[in-house]
């Protein structure tokens, strides 16, 4: 509660839907800002966070449900931040403007993934979304200038798009199709899993032509492709949640490319160890080091790109989101209000224990 | 006047250090495992494998007769399947989770109708292979378990019976209701078997591929019985308090929605008993034992579809609403308050991420 009184001197806005404004919400300097995060209070309430580096809470804006990941557009400072599946709002705001929170959807018939991101002009916004009736994941388009306003979908070529991702090349978009079918009238029943296919797939920003696509087949077929990051060679690195058998767990972390194929890494105790589950993916800044988080094993695999090794693994409660931190480091935060920053080699560099809150799946570097 | 007031404080403080002292020692959380599945895990595994043995003989007995008795002891039979389900939907771990045994035996929600989508294909195709033993195993989920069954037995267009419509469908009926005994079989045997899930939960430990300690076990419970709460609100009441929610209650078509909620409450509500999670409650929160008395209390007195149940202990019947929004409170107060108060750390993340 204290947490929740300091923030709403700090500039709390609180809105459910499309509820009031306050003048108080830019009155933080967003020069402040180090990440955005979603969160939960112990009050079972719902929120975005917006941190400084060490760990404090600069604004909060609350939620009206489970917020999921967070899209930064760095040159304008636009935020977006999405449901988690299979929620139906998106919420934008700029962190050096002083305007309120917008609100938009994907339209009827639509719901979110929890992922998305800017193109890199900025004028542009994807999001991973679910087509309800047609039973197919599709790439959401929005012009950004014009409020959010949806102008075209792609086909995301597999069912259940989770994490999509602009390429550096800026025209590619890396989606990660966990194959997972949902249906907001079951909640988060998942539908089809012994039908699930799922994917990694690279699609044409600008056409929406399909330019390669990795499914997972025979002892893979229950890999549910969710998260996505890139290294600086340009590969793809993605974690996936295993939906088969537990017993028969495979390696869950991997890379592929629109002309490689797709290849595991061979992490010490294999996907069991991980208890099948990958959380969130992220790379260092320079693009050498990949991390992957697994809260239901408590752990974070740290990944070489260039060898392929796995060069070290941190144990920390119910830590999912993960963000690179300087040059080659990392900030993971976990359920329990941990925030800690550590190497690739797994060595703890700082800690940080907030109160009253529990860090959502992922955490987005913003300076 | 003064001595009978004495004496009434006497009583008073007699009672007090009385319940003070039989306060019970919070057990430990290997022991609040044990007890989960002594108590409540394992009776419930055996249950519905007991409940699904007469199956196949109530299939057979409507198909050779086709009178409204065996008609009768086929539904019957078939709603203590559905019933003895209920109480451990929720165990959505160990062998309930290998090879997919959980949607074999129960795919719902079905909002997509493959159930019926993929029967369908079946009556269709005639395919009498698909009955032999062993082949349902390779068919879908869907058409493998109880909502399958429930179909063919509440067709009223072509019941089953000794008739030449219904030969295929017979056949077909019969074939699921020995994969259920299969299935059902084959989960109380992965808990049961030396070196199954139990003595994996009841022997954590470094070695231990799965629990490396008694509050990993200890969590593994506790998080079934949050998801036993979530999927009860999330699914059962939920579509009742938003109207634009379309699901199907669970075993409508055999009129079981009522006592599918009862079992998935008093289920849960056994289960929480059996954690004793408030024994570990510091005296300055107690408040909290007696709220989540009330609330089960309340969860426990209506029907489920907006009436009232023949058990409920409130005199009057709380709304849905207020069921639902009592059910997300207990859950709240589980994830965040007890199992803090028990030093059990269920993760935020872990628990339900993306």
């Amino acid at each position: 509660m204290a947490i929740d009184r300091r923030s709403l001197l700090l500039g709390t806005l609180a809105f459910v839907g499309t509820g009031p404004i306050g003048k108080a919400f830019a009155s933080a300097t967003h020069h402040d800002v180090a990440y955005v995060a979603t969160a939960r209070r112990s009050s079972g309430d719902f929120c975005i966070v917006l941190l400084k580096a060490d760990g404090s809470i600069v604004r909060e804006i609350a939620l009206s449900a489970r917020g999921h990941d967070v899209a930064y557009h760095r040159p304008s400072g636009r935020v977006v931040v999405f449901a988690r599946r299979p929620g139906t709002f998106a919420v934008a705001f700029e962190l050096g403007r002083n305007t309120p929170p917008h609100i938009f959807t994907g339209g009827e018939g639509r719901h979110y993934y929890g992922h998305g991101g800017f193109s890199q002009d900025g004028r542009l916004l994807y999001a991973s979304e679910n087509d309800i009736a047609g039973e197919r994941g599709v790439i959401g388009i929005y012009d950004v200038g014009r409020g959010y306003r949806k102008i075209g979908e792609h086909s995301s070529y597999g069912i259940g798009p989770h994490e999509i991702m602009l390429l550096a090349d800026g025209k590619t978009i890396a989606v990660g199709n966990g194959g997972i079918d949902t249906v907001p009238d079951a909640w988060r029943a998942k539908l089809n899993l012994e039908t699930m296919q799922p994917s990694l797939v690279f699609v044409d920003a600008e056409s929406g032509k399909l330019i390669a696509n990795h499914a997972m087949t025979g002892e893979f077929k229950s890999l549910s492709v969710r998260h996505v990051t890139q290294d600086k060679a340009g590969l793809i690195w993605f974690g996936g949640q295993w939906e088969g058998s537990p017993s028969e767990t495979p390696q869950l972390v991997g890379s592929a490319g629109p002309d490689r194929e797709l290849r595991l890494v061979d992490a010490p105790g294999g996907g069991k160890d991980l208890r099948g589950y990958i959380g969130a993916m992220a790379v260092s800044n320079d693009g050498r080091f990949i991390a992957a988080s697994a809260p239901k094993a408590g752990h974070v695999l740290y990944v070489d790109s260039e060898s392929g090794k796995v060069v070290g693994k941190s144990t920390l409660k119910d830590v999912c989101g993960i963000s690179s931190e300087g040059k080659q480091d990392f900030a993971a935060s976990s359920g329990f209000g941990v925030i800690r920053y550590e190497t690739a080699m797994a060595s703890t560099i700082s800690e940080h224990q907030l109160q009253d809150i529990a860090f959502d799946n992922h955490l987005r570097r913003i300076a | 006047m003064k001595q009978s007031l004495s004496a009434l404080i006497a009583i008073f403080v007699s009672i007090a250090m009385a319940s003070g002292s039989a306060a019970a020692e919070p057990p430990t959380h290997l022991a609040m495992a044990q007890a989960a599945i002594e108590t409540y895990v394992i009776p419930h595994i055996d249950a519905l494998k007991a409940a699904a043995v007469p199956l196949p003989a109530a299939v057979d007995n409507v198909c050779k007769s086709g009178s409204p008795e065996a008609q009768t002891a086929l539904e019957k039979a078939f709603a203590n399947v559905v019933v003895a389900y209920a109480g451990v939907d929720f165990l959505r771990f160990g062998p309930m989770l290998e090879k997919g045994r959980r949607e074999q035996i129960s795919f719902w929600p079905d909002p997509r109708g493959f159930v019926a989508r993929q029967l369908r294909l079946i009556l269709l195709n005639k395919n009498e292979n698909v009955a032999e033993p062993g082949m349902l195993a390779k068919q879908s989920a869907a058409v493998q378990g109880l909502p399958a069954l429930e179909v063919l037995i509440h067709d009223k267009d072509v019941p089953l019976g000794p008739t030449e419509p219904a030969r295929f469908r017979c056949l077909f009926a019969h074939a699921i209701a020995e994969n259920i005994v299969r299935l059902t079989s084959e989960v109380a045997d992965g808990w049961e078997k030396p070196g199954g899930w139990r003595d994996k939960m009841l022997h954590p430990g470094p070695d231990n591929d799965t629990y490396k300690s008694g509050s990993e076990s200890a969590v593994e419970i506790v998080k079934a019985l949050l998801v036993g709460l979530s999927l009860t609100g999330d699914l059962q009441l939920k579509p009742q308090v938003d109207h634009k929610i379309r699901l199907t209650p669970p075993y409508a078509k055999s009129g079981l929605q009522k006592a599918f909620y009862a079992a998935s409450v008093a289920g849960l509500h056994q289960l929480y008993n059996s954690l004793r999670l408030e024994d570990y409650l510091k005296p300055d929160l107690a408040w909290m034992k007696g709220w989540a008395q009330g609330t089960w209390r309340t969860i426990q007195s209506t029907d489920g579809v907006g009436g009232r149940s023949p058990e409920a202990k409130r005199p009057d019947t709380p709304s849905t609403r207020e069921v639902f929004d009592r059910m997300n409170g207990l859950r709240n107060i589980v994830a965040n308050r007890l199992s803090v108060a028990a030093g059990l750390t269920v993760g935020f993340n872990e628990l339900d991420g993306d």
